[in-house]
């Protein structure tokens, strides 16, 4: 439901009209144009004239972009949001999807061990970064385990993700809870857009192999499909003393994707996704597998009317060996939203949904922490409604709520607004939100050991009265584009929390319990750039300043200090360059501050490091030689555990 | 609330402009008039304008207009006309037949000088002659020449380079 596919050219035509170029070499570039474009543009109306002036070769080669035009991406013209294009990955070397968003200045991209990626958006980078909501074409894949993302289940095939939106900042109002922080979409390409044969093959170091397999075709003149398997293996990384950790992994994928047109106004879309894989763990290995099947019907009254209908099943197991414990979720959720005019002036969105959620968490005695009781439903209910009102030509404003029901606070509202002040080439936008991060079962039902201890024995004995996390959010941003070649972006908040996890000891015992005795206030700015220099070389970048007070409310004994290792200041640079002689060369630098140390976590020193990608590409075949962490031999993100340099080749083909 | 929203639809339905794609394509229909020889029997009188017709729903609106405003073909003026019906179309050069099945209107037009245009998957199979589609976000045209010669339509072979050729 949250991915409606809107097929929208962008001004951007006018632009190659002005530049009156007999080929677009652009192409890339214009993608980015089009995506902050189509998010100002509620209905782009060009210019006959200019069009006409336009040969067919120069219309033909525009890029018309699939800008998820739903009212969500309206609203979200006044938030800070950062595109990751598929052209953007593939050019990067990325390999794995939490790579993939290493390309997002605005995130904190931290890799654990082999298998474990911490991201966050705003702070608080923990093991449970728990303020980020992320979803797959628009399935949600935020663990109410733990309140997070297990990055390593999340296998899609890059080279066919469309694109990944990144927004920083509260998007609770229309994407649920959780999304505190930031919202993360990933948006796979329709089946009609995955057409023909890819295949291809990387062998290396510290990724060892992986092998990609995807096929596209038609059946009768309306229905297209897509079928792909992967699988792929990683190495261990390496202790700081030089020897061998145990964390080498490896996953076999698969999935589908139907869509089929019904009509000129109905579309209807199928897909589904599973993995098996398996984690090396101390002693012995740890299993983890899931599938998904989701379908989604989309009815088109009108450009600014439409309705959705969107229902999913997910389930998800995992093993963790060490602690002997395992986990199986299963989650079904059905939800639609309408959207439609009123008037000139207001464009009303809508929706409801309900999610069924089952929680088996199994850890043995012998775990001596873990989850009581075993069996839960999680289940969630939520509505919304949101207004955009065009107050004048230029300035538009967005009120909107949403209410939800879930089974530890029973109900939470997340309202919002917004307004976004347009000119031809800025954006001035504001917000104002509310946005609350519920429990989870590791707040609420985490118990240590799993027996009951008698108050002069410490223990943990999980969290009955704790309650959603609250965020006020105050982000000022501005867009701009000075010429058709650059786009600058810069986001500021100021976030204030309340409720923030804490645990304390119960008056006079030893037992602790997770409360929400800690409270804060945050505040930074996001700066991106996308430039391009000449017509074979385009750089994209980005800084991101972050600072924070995090403490112990009045009278309370807890410090907060390990909730977020965040950096005070890191950045990105890509470029992406094409040489004579179908030859490619590519860089995504990175820099980050030092994380210091808390009661829970190493102190991190600052690192540089690179990716650089060589290849040849012609003629629907790619070789490209691909190193990764450059900079240095080894480096460590979070934690203890370093991360190594690493090299690969591969071999594509697409048919 | 119902009627609230059966309210809404209407409203937005009545003020609908035209989406972006169908702009862009509105000056497809005006572009080809520049890449296409029509047979001089297509026109009755040597003063008789240069008709671009729309058959079933017009997606374009009043857009069209605008953009053959002032153009002529051969010195022609342009004339837009709106069909609801087949039987209709009389003196048209150009047809955008926006028909959920357009095998019987094409049955009907088959070998008369109207160069057809369409944007259904197998417009170009169904005795169409030039047919929109996506690809890669980008719009991209299949062309039967073979339908075209039949009725005695020249399409130039610059056109014919730009799309893809259907050849059966």
């Amino acid at each position: 439901m949250k991915r409606q596919p809107w097929i929208e050219f962008s001004l951007v035509l006018l632009l190659c009209h002005v530049i009156k170029r007999k080929s677009i070499p652009y192409a890339f570039f214009f993608i980015l144009l089009a995506f902050s474009w189509s998010q100002v543009q509620s209905q782009v109306v060009f210019s006959p004239r200019d069009l006409k002036n336009l040969s067919v070769e120069e219309l033909m080669n525009l890029e018309v972009t699939l800008v998820s035009r739903t009212p969500e991406k309206l609203a979200e013209t006044a938030s800070a949001i950062q595109v990751i294009t598929n052209e953007d990955i593939r050019r990067s070397g990325a390999s794995h999807l939490a790579e993939a968003l290493r390309l997002a200045p605005n995130l904190q991209v931290a890799q654990l061990n082999a298998s474990t990626w911490l991201i966050s958006a705003r702070g608080f980078n923990s093991i449970f970064s728990n303020k980020l909501l992320v979803m797959i074409d628009g399935r949600t894949v935020y663990t109410p385990l733990y309140g997070g993302v297990l990055w390593e289940q999340q296998n899609v095939l890059l080279e066919d993700i469309d694109r990944i939106e990144v927004v920083s900042g509260p998007g609770g109002t229309l994407w649920g809870a959780n999304a505190v922080n930031g919202v993360i979409n990933i948006v796979t390409k329709s089946a009609k857009a995955s057409q023909g044969l890819y295949a291809s093959f990387a062998a290396g170091s510290f990724l060892k192999n992986k092998a990609s397999l995807r096929y596209g075709g038609k059946i009768g003149e309306k229905v297209w499909f897509s079928i792909f398997g992967q699988h792929f293996n990683r190495d261990n990384t390496t202790l700081p003393n030089g020897t061998h950790y145990t964390d080498a992994w490896k996953m076999t994928s698969g999935g589908f994707k139907v869509d089929w047109d019904i009509s000129s106004r109905d579309a209807l879309s199928v897909q589904g996704g599973y993995y098996d894989g398996k984690r090396k763990t101390a002693g012995t290995p740890s299993p983890l597998n899931g599938q998904n099947v989701m379908a989604r019907w989309s009815r088109q009254y009108s450009t600014r009317s439409s309705l959705a209908l969107e229902v999913y099943f997910d389930r998800y197991y995992r093993a963790d060996a060490p602690t002997f414990s395992s986990d199986k979720m299963n989650t079904v959720n059905a939800d639609f939203q309408h959207r439609f005019g009123i008037g000139k002036q207001h464009t009303l969105i809508w929706g409801a949904g309900y999610r069924y959620v089952k929680d088996d968490a199994d850890f043995e005695i012998r775990s001596g922490a873990g989850i009581l009781p075993r069996y839960k439903r999680l289940d969630q209910f939520d509505a919304f409604v949101q207004d955009e009102i065009a107050l004048t030509n230029s300035l538009r404003l967005v009120l909107g709520t949403k209410l939800l029901h879930n089974v530890y606070t029973n109900w939470e509202w997340q309202p919002n607004a917004r307004i976004a002040w347009q000119k031809t080439k800025s954006t001035l936008w504001g917000a104002v939100s509310r946005a609350v991060r519920t429990p989870s079962r590791f707040d609420v039902d985490y118990f240590l050991p799993l027996t009951p201890q008698p108050p002069n024995l410490p223990s943990v004995a999980g969290g009955p009265n704790f309650v959603s996390e609250k965020l006020m959010a105050y982000e000022i941003g501005y867009r701009v584009q000075p010429t058709h070649k650059s786009s600058f972006s810069l986001s500021t908040f100021y976030n204030v929390y309340r409720d923030v996890y804490s645990v304390e000891p119960l008056p006079n015992t030893l037992t602790y319990q997770i409360q929400n005795g800690s409270e804060g206030r945050s505040w930074g700015a996001e700066l991106l750039a996308n430039y391009q220099l000449l017509s074979r070389w385009r750089l994209r970048g980005g800084y991101t300043f972050f600072a924070k007070e995090l403490e112990a409310k009045k009278g309370r004994n807890f410090n907060p200090a390990y909730l977020g290792n965040d950096a005070r200041n890191q950045g990105m640079l890509q470029s992406i360059l094409d040489l004579p002689g179908n030859l490619q060369l590519d860089v995504v630098a990175r820099y980050i501050d030092p994380l210091a140390k808390t009661f829970a976590t190493e102190r991190v020193p600052s690192y540089l490091t690179f990716d650089a990608r060589f290849a040849y590409a012609n003629k629907g075949w790619e070789i490209a030689v691909v190193g990764q962490n450059l900079g240095q031999e080894r480096h460590t993100e979070f934690g203890i555990i370093p991360i190594p340099r690493g090299v690969f080749a591969k071999i594509s083909a697409r048919f | 609330m119902l009627t609230v929203f059966l309210f809404a639809a209407l409203l937005s339905k009545a003020q609908t402009t035209p989406s972006a794609v169908n702009q862009v394509k509105a000056v497809f229909l005006y572009n080809f008039t520049q890449f296409v020889t029509w047979p001089p029997d297509a026109f009755p009188a040597s003063n008789s304008p240069f008709v671009i017709g729309v058959l079933g729903n017009d997606p374009f609106g009043a857009y069209l207009e605008k953009v053959v405003e002032g153009e002529t073909v051969s010195g022609r003026p342009i004339a837009i006309r709106r069909y609801a019906h087949a039987n209709e179309i009389k003196n048209c050069h150009i047809l955008f037949v926006n028909k959920e099945n357009p095998r019987e209107v094409l049955k009907e037009l088959a070998g008369t000088a109207v160069l057809t245009v369409g944007d259904q998957e197998s417009f170009t199979r169904s005795g169409g002659m030039i047919g929109f589609y996506l690809d890669k976000n980008k719009i991209r045209f299949h062309i039967n020449p073979k339908i075209a010669k039949a009725a005695n339509i020249t399409i130039s072979s610059k056109l014919l380079r730009l799309a893809n050729v259907i050849e059966d």
